[in-house]
């Protein structure tokens, strides 16, 4: 390396990378290395294929999967001195950049220009944008503008050989097959990105809220579906049930109105066009028997309306003592009859779970409450929680929305994937990473040892110091 | 030769004999459910014989020509299998006419939002499987952004899933994405999960021309910096210069028809109200015998100059969403060498250019390899080891892919 200070030894320097935000997985790294550039990522790689040491890269260390958890044995490469945003490009919509680089500081530094980088994961202040190209990050805002994976153009990648390759370009379409798309959410499993071009997105004229009460939760998904079948594509879409709301409310008085559902519509585009289609959503909202509907007029109110719901998540740790969050998808048509199980399942084993989640793309975050000092009940709740996904699955919908697999969710891969569709995924591994030294043992179901557990929810030190929020 | 027969032959017992025929030296197979395509595929792969996938075979001249004892005809995997209207997701057989599948979706005001060459014949899994898109990827995406999910055969019979039936999903590799474009060379599509768009209600269209291409300029780049809803956008060169063609999707309300004529007014140029027809300039370009088609990428800005370019070579063009260019040339010496001169002028700016298509009669088909060995993507390496762990004996369309593969 050369660089005597981009490597860190000490085992209480060390221990600051045991893990993600999935707290209750950790493993001490044997090294960690801090490369300047794209050189320095190529002769750490190397020394690791020649040696067989499994490496992790890691951004910011806030996904929530364990993604970024090193391996036994392993080093991690950190990427926070790679932070710099390399070009902007604003004629053709482009932005290039370091892995390290924070996703907020993209939007910050295209904004001038009447530009954003549309994927915003609620961690975004904090989270790195090599972290969202390895998770495929998406977002509240995800329905209308896509995932990571729509706005990455290209990417150069080194490797697990050490080789550093280039996929994709700064133009789509290249020829060959499509290695950007395949790269993007592998949970760096493939390979680690030291270059990725973005595409940046035009701000709409105008941003309008709505907010709508409702009696339940079956009224309110009618509401959404009776949007979504008006040819309406909001820019968000969230529901929030009366324990989150509630929580959110205690927590930074966003005044919500006490209610069994809450739905948040955001649309966006040309003033003329989400006049009128706010005029719409309102009606539908009514005629489902939303009792009391909002409309934010200004930038603060707008504010206020989402910054319940982004407190939702964190909020609910005043009204229990610990919880697990999921990260499930399923059909948004089956939201209330899932909706309806969760809360029998719930029922059953006498525990509370509180339902924060993206309404018009179904990726629901349920928060199973528990409390770990009365006994036994931790293992109730994971039990509850592992339940849920599986439920996602069985209604054709997904165990990860956005959160990615990781460590934690291994296991669940197993319940929504077959043996052939997991083998077929791992010729992809095999054949990028034939020593399978790229972040090992992640993403794939171990052999079925021990049943799978998820984690009980312990909050990141980012979290509690208030500098991010998770949901 | 005579053991190749009677390993064909064998195929005959597995399938009743209106879905299986002969045709010269290759058997025509034509499954009729994944399970069926599954056999033929293992069948294949253990006999050493090669499977040319087809769908309707509208684009049989595309890429590589593959020598293979067996045709796989896709069309009998037909049908839009599941319609989940208000998720906005539907499941299609990979055999199915593109515009029937539309016409199925429309009935709840619903579209796969994407404007592919030939949609009353092509296929689902021919149009997935050449990456094709239109004009409306402006404003959507192409097809990588609207596949969810999708069921594929590999070469030894495996049948994988991948993605789901929901829009928003992180779960595994995206197999989906590796597969389109992929010429069938790692799998046979044989369901394809599609999310849906509303079918916009206020679709209008309209073209400004010019003499010069550098008059339009200007007027492209205000628009790919307004707020106008663009949902397709096209320049295509003409007898009297060029035409940019610009369909508007926004409310009535909004005036933004006023709003493209006020920008062009400040250009100097003239709006025109015009038919859906323009954007049928791409089909166009095919439908003339004996043309080698350049497909090439540029940046954006990069588009004004590089068609005026291709226009004086005497190439006849249609550029999409500011940046995929189709360029019509005579099948010939010349075209081959013009297309090498493109790709390495255009190259040295991030872009790409390589022969789409090849009349199927044209001597000496190889279309990706303009390109000399060195020239080939960076990541060549890496693709032929995905082939090789894909479909290690070469039994789905071989040799069709970029450099052989």
């Amino acid at each position: 390396m050369g660089q005597p200070s981009g490597l860190i030894t000490e085992a209480n320097q060390l221990q600051t990378y045991e893990c993600d935000g999935l707290t209750n997985f950790r493993t001490v790294p044997d090294a960690v290395l801090l490369p300047r550039n794209t050189e320095e990522v190529q002769a750490i790689v190397r020394i690791c294929a020649k040696h067989g040491i499994p490496f992790v890269a890691r951004g910011s260390g806030t996904g929530l999967s364990g993604g970024a958890l090193p391996a036994k044995g392993g080093i991690v490469i950190s990427f926070a001195r790679m932070n710099r945003i390399l070009e902007i490009d604003i004629p053709n919509q482009r932005v290039v950049v370091e892995p390290g680089v924070i996703n907020a500081h993209v939007t910050d530094a295209v904004a001038p220009y009447g530009y954003f980088y549309a994927p915003d994961p609620s961690s975004q202040s904090v989270c790195s944008i090599g972290g969202n190209v390895a998770e495929n990050a998406g977002g509240a805002h995800c329905l209308k503008y896509g995932f990571t994976t729509t706005h990455v153009l290209g990417l150069d990648v080194v490797l697990p050989s050490g080789e550093l390759v280039t996929f994709g370009s700064a133009v789509p379409d290249a020829p060959g097959y499509d290695l950007t798309g395949i790269f993007v959410g592998s949970e760096g499993t493939l390979g680690v990105a030291t270059k990725i071009v973005l595409r940046i997105v035009k701000r709409p004229e105008t941003v309008q809220v709505l907010l709508a009460a409702f009696d339940t939760i079956h009224a309110a998904a009618q509401a959404v579906s009776d949007i979504i079948a008006a040819g309406m594509l909001p820019a968000a879409l969230e529901m929030m049930d009366r324990l989150s709301a509630m929580a959110s409310e205690a927590a930074v008085h966003p005044n919500y109105p006490v209610c069994e559902a809450l739905l948040l519509v955001e649309l966006d585009g040309p003033e003329a066009e989400v006049a009128a289609q706010m005029l719409e959503a309102t009606a539908l909202c009514r005629q489902n028997g939303a009792w009391e509907v909002r409309v934010a007029q200004t930038a603060d109110a707008r504010a206020l309306i989402w910054k319940g719901r982004k407190a939702a998540f964190a909020a609910v740790g005043r009204i229990s003592p610990n919880y697990i969050v999921q990260d499930g998808v399923i059909p948004r048509t089956a939201l209330p009859e899932v909706l309806e199980d969760v809360g029998r399942l719930a029922a059953e084993v006498r525990l509370r779970v509180a339902n924060v989640f993206h309404a018009g793309d179904g990726n629901l975050h349920p928060l199973v409450l528990y409390d770990r000092a009365v006994p036994g009940q931790e293992a109730i709740a994971l039990d509850l929680s592992e339940r849920i996904l599986h439920l996602c699955v069985d209604h054709g919908g997904s165990i990860t929305g956005e959160h990615g697999v990781g460590k934690e969710k291994q296991q669940a891969m197993g319940y929504m994937f077959s043996e052939p569709d997991l083998d077929t995924m791992q010729l992809v591994r095999q054949a990028f990473d034939p020593q399978n030294i790229a972040n090992p043992d992640k993403l794939f179901p171990r052999p079925r040892l021990c049943g799978e557990k998820t984690g009980p929810y312990t909050p990141h030190p980012l979290e509690t110091a208030g500098i991010a929020e998770f949901f | 030769m005579g053991s190749t027969l009677s390993n064909i032959d064998g195929l005959r017992a597995l399938f009743s004999s209106d879905c299986i025929a002969e045709r010269g030296s290759q058997m025509v197979v034509s499954p009729r459910t994944t399970e069926e395509l599954a056999a033929v595929a293992r069948y294949a792969n253990t006999n050493r014989l090669a499977i040319e996938i087809a769908g309707a075979g509208t684009k049989r001249g595309w890429g590589n020509p593959v020598r293979a004892q067996i045709v796989l005809k896709t069309t009998g995997l037909a049908g839009v299998r599941h319609h989940s209207w208000q998720d906005l997701t539907a499941t299609v057989g990979a055999g199915t006419a593109w515009a029937t599948m539309q016409r199925a979706l429309a009935v709840h005001n619903q579209q796969v939002a994407l404007d592919p060459l030939w949609p009353e014949t092509a296929t689902v899994g021919g149009i997935v499987a050449t990456n094709d898109s239109g004009a409306l990827r402006l404003r959507y995406g192409s097809l990588r952004d609207l596949i969810i999910g999708m069921t594929i055969v590999l070469a030894d019979g495996t049948i994988a899933k991948s993605g789901g039936k929901v829009v928003k999903n992180v779960a595994g590799y995206d197999l989906h994405k590796l597969m389109t474009g992929a010429f069938g060379t790692l799998g046979v599509i044989a369901e394809v999960t599609f999310r849906l768009h509303p079918i916009s209600h206020h679709v209008a269209s309209y073209t400004v021309s010019a003499s010069e291409v550098a008059r339009l300029k200007p007027l492209m780049h205000a628009v790919g910096a307004s707020h106008l809803l663009a949902e397709g956008l096209q320049l295509r060169g003409t007898s009297h210069g060029f035409d940019l063609d610009i369909q508007l999707g926004a409310h009535p309300d909004s005036k933004q028809g006023e709003v493209l004529r006020h920008m062009a007014e400040r250009e100097g140029l003239e709006v025109e109200s015009t038919s859906n027809e323009v954007w049928q300039a791409r089909e166009a370009l095919f439908a003339q015998p004996d043309r080698l088609i350049l497909k090439a990428t540029t940046l954006p800005t990069e588009v004004p100059d590089f068609a005026l370019k291709v226009a004086e070579r005497g190439g006849e063009f249609v550029v999409q969403s500011l940046g995929i260019m189709y360029a019509a040339f005579p099948s010939d010496e010349l075209s081959l060498k013009l297309a090498e001169e493109f790709r390495h002028h255009i190259g040295r700016q991030g872009g790409t250019t390589f022969v789409l298509a090849r009349p199927l009669s044209a001597p000496d088909a190889e279309t990706w390899a303009i390109t000399i060995e060195g020239d080939l993507p960076e990541a060549h390496g890496l693709m032929r080891e995905i082939k090789r762990r894909f479909d290690p004996n070469r039994t789905l369309n071989p040799g069709r892919f970029i450099g052989g593969i």
